[in-house]
């Protein structure tokens, strides 16, 4: 019991620490934030016009007269990548040898790796969050009501969550950021090998094979699901087991390679 | 009770390619409240020895125990006696150092009162409160080593590991870092610290062990390890070449260096005569003679056969070791 307590506060202190940094740089939350915002206007300035309510009645009418609903999860998924930070976070003081001196010290090891996983959670959290604020504003409206909001941003948490622990796996093992950074190389391709901008119906040859094997594609059409179409469940659910998957896949990861690195050479 | 205890360690890093016995035999005891010494040049192992002692790298062969508590086996006791700053210095340049300590306190459990408390009291410590509330990043190299301490000594702890406190510092900053280790010494924590500087070690260091590839060479105050040597050092100069060989055939136990020779002595002083004469009547001309007690320079050279070079220019910044991670 006193233990768990002592777990809890260092974890708390050392979350609040990393979020210092995080404020003391600003600059660092632009990027991603800036892309996935980009990709919203972008797309639904490009496409809006030809599949949004001027589609109505036609056999293009995917998005049921509002695109914004449509392509609002694409720019969820590329805000939720924000969590490959984690891995960055944990490098930074592995290299920095911040690390080593919390080592030094009475400890525990998994609030050392567990803080910059939360900090990463927190960030994808706002970052997915600030999107559907912007989403919002510009003309979304779930189909299944404002509880839309909440089942789209637990699915960008647990996809999130999947990018926190494949970056912190990667860092670690590498011991770079490059390494760390990696994990948002590996988004770019995925994001796009999925029914980025029109259903899957409509894709075709090697893509729509592709997109049947990539896991973000279902993530996607469940928040589709939530946003456009109302409450298909099985859709809604597979978008829950493949992010959750992701998550619990790249997170036991992360938690065999951080025992690695922990333990005394 | 030993501050310190080791026995007979060893370390042994083993990859793929090769295996580097890093430190090969190190035996020594520190009593509590000295400030013990470990000088070598660089790849001598002290930092290998500092982690091992430290609880950051296992040992692999050998028994090292702190105020009697087993390093191996007693992680946690250990790590709650000590205080390390590593010979890379873990800052976060990001934050303030009030900050830094304050975090620190909190890791190390003082409630937040508490922690505000020691912070004030660690910064006046290490003089750093006018920086305070600047970022870390535009500390100078003097400025981190001290902040490094001071984050070192939250806890109080009893003993104090230091791997090269003031490398790469200008002769200023390492004093006042001296300065500071003494002042910790005289309230009773036991430290041990690395070094490259003979200068720092003996200035410093109650006690020295001198270490070189891996292995304990020496080992005794700075005045006993003198004294091993045996007598004093008489250094002739001369103009030539020339006269040094024809010298040496007279002083035939002398070390060159560059014009001068030297020669280790008892009694020094009253030799220097003798010496004069024969070396005159040999037609070798003497441009000056001086007797010496022997330097630590001196006993480094002569248990090691090479001399520390290079260690008394401030060094640039330290490369950091090939660490695996
Ligand atoms: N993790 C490691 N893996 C392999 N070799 C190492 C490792 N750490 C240190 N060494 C080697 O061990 C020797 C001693 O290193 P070190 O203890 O850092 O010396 P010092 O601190 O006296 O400069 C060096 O030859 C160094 O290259
Ligand atoms: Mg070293």
């Amino acid at each position: 019991m006193e233990s768990n307590r002592t777990f809890l506060t260092q974890l708390q202190i050392l979350t609040k620490r990393l979020l210092l940094r995080v404020i003391r740089r600003p600059l660092a939350e632009l990027p991603n934030i800036f892309i996935s915002a980009f990709f919203l206007f972008v797309y639904d300035g490009a496409l809006g016009g030809v599949f949004g309510g001027s589609a109505q009645g036609t056999p293009f009418d995917f998005a049921n007269g509002n695109f914004v609903n449509f392509i609002l999860p694409v720019s969820i998924v590329s805000a939720s990548v924000s969590g490959g930070a984690s891995g960055i976070y944990l490098v930074e003081d592995i290299e920095s040898g911040v690390f080593k001196r919390y080592q030094s010290m009475p400890i525990s090891k998994w609030a050392i790796i567990l803080a910059p996983m939360l900090v990463g959670a927190l960030r994808v959290l706002l970052q997915a969050g600030l999107i559907m604020v912007i989403g919002k504003i510009i003309g979304a409206d779930p189909a299944v009501g404002a509880v839309g909001y909440f089942m789209v941003l637990s699915i960008a948490f647990l996809w999130g969550m999947g990018f926190a622990g494949y970056s912190v796996a990667a860092g670690v093992r590498s011991g770079s950021s490059q390494g760390a950074q990696a994990a948002s190389f590996l988004f770019f391709p995925a994001l796009f090998l999925a029914p980025t901008f029109v259903p899957r119906e409509a894709l075709r040859g090697w893509l729509a094979t592709a997109s049947a094997y990539n896991p973000t594609t279902y993530v996607i059409e469940a928040m589709r699901a939530i946003m456009v179409d109302g409450w298909i469940n099985d859709i809604i659910f597979k978008g829950f087991i493949a992010a959750g998957s992701f998550a619990a896949l790249t997170l036991t990861f992360a938690v065999l390679s951080a025992r690695k690195a922990t333990e005394k050479a | 009770m030993l501050a310190v205890d080791v026995k007979n360690i060893k370390k042994t890093f083993t990859s793929k390619q090769d295996t580097v016995e890093a430190v090969k035999d190190v035996s020594f005891q520190v009593k509590q409240g000295e400030i013990f010494g470990l000088l070598g040049p660089n790849g001598a192992g002290k930092s290998t020895t500092i982690l091992m002692l430290t609880t950051l790298l296992s040992i692999t062969d050998g028994k090292a125990s702190i105020l009697g508590i087993d390093v191996e086996t007693q992680e946690k006791q250990v790590r709650e006696k000590i205080g390390v700053a590593l010979q890379d210095t873990g800052i976060d340049n990001l934050l303030t150092s009030k900050e830094l300590f304050f975090t620190t306190c909190r890791l190390w459990g003082y409630n937040k009162s508490d922690s505000e408390k020691r912070t004030e009291e660690l910064l006046e410590l290490v003089g750093l409160t006018e920086a305070a509330d600047r970022r870390v990043k535009t500390y100078s190299g003097g400025m981190k080593r001290r902040l490094d301490l001071g984050l070192s000594l939250v806890h109080s702890p009893e003993i104090l590991f230091l791997d090269e406190p003031t490398t790469g510092l200008d002769p200023g900053s390492r004093r006042v870092l001296w300065d500071e280790i003494k002042r910790l010494r005289d309230t009773g924590v036991t430290v041990i610290l690395t070094t490259q500087y003979l200068e720092e070690a003996d200035e410093l260091a109650d006690r020295i062990a001198i270490i070189d590839e891996g292995l304990v060479v020496a080992e005794g105050t700075s005045d006993e390890l003198k004294a091993s040597i045996g007598g004093d050092v008489i250094t002739f100069l001369f103009e030539t070449e020339e006269d040094i060989i024809k010298a040496q055939q007279v002083l035939t136990d002398s070390v060159q260096e560059k014009m001068e020779l030297r020669i280790t002595v008892e009694d020094g002083a009253s030799k220097i005569p003798g010496y004069l004469k024969e070396l005159t009547s040999a037609g070798i001309e003497v441009s000056s003679v001086s007797a010496s007690k022997p330097t630590l320079d001196d006993v480094f050279l002569e248990v090691t056969g090479y001399r520390l070079e290079g260690s008394e220019e401030p060094v640039e910044e330290t490369p950091t070791s090939t660490r695996g991670r």
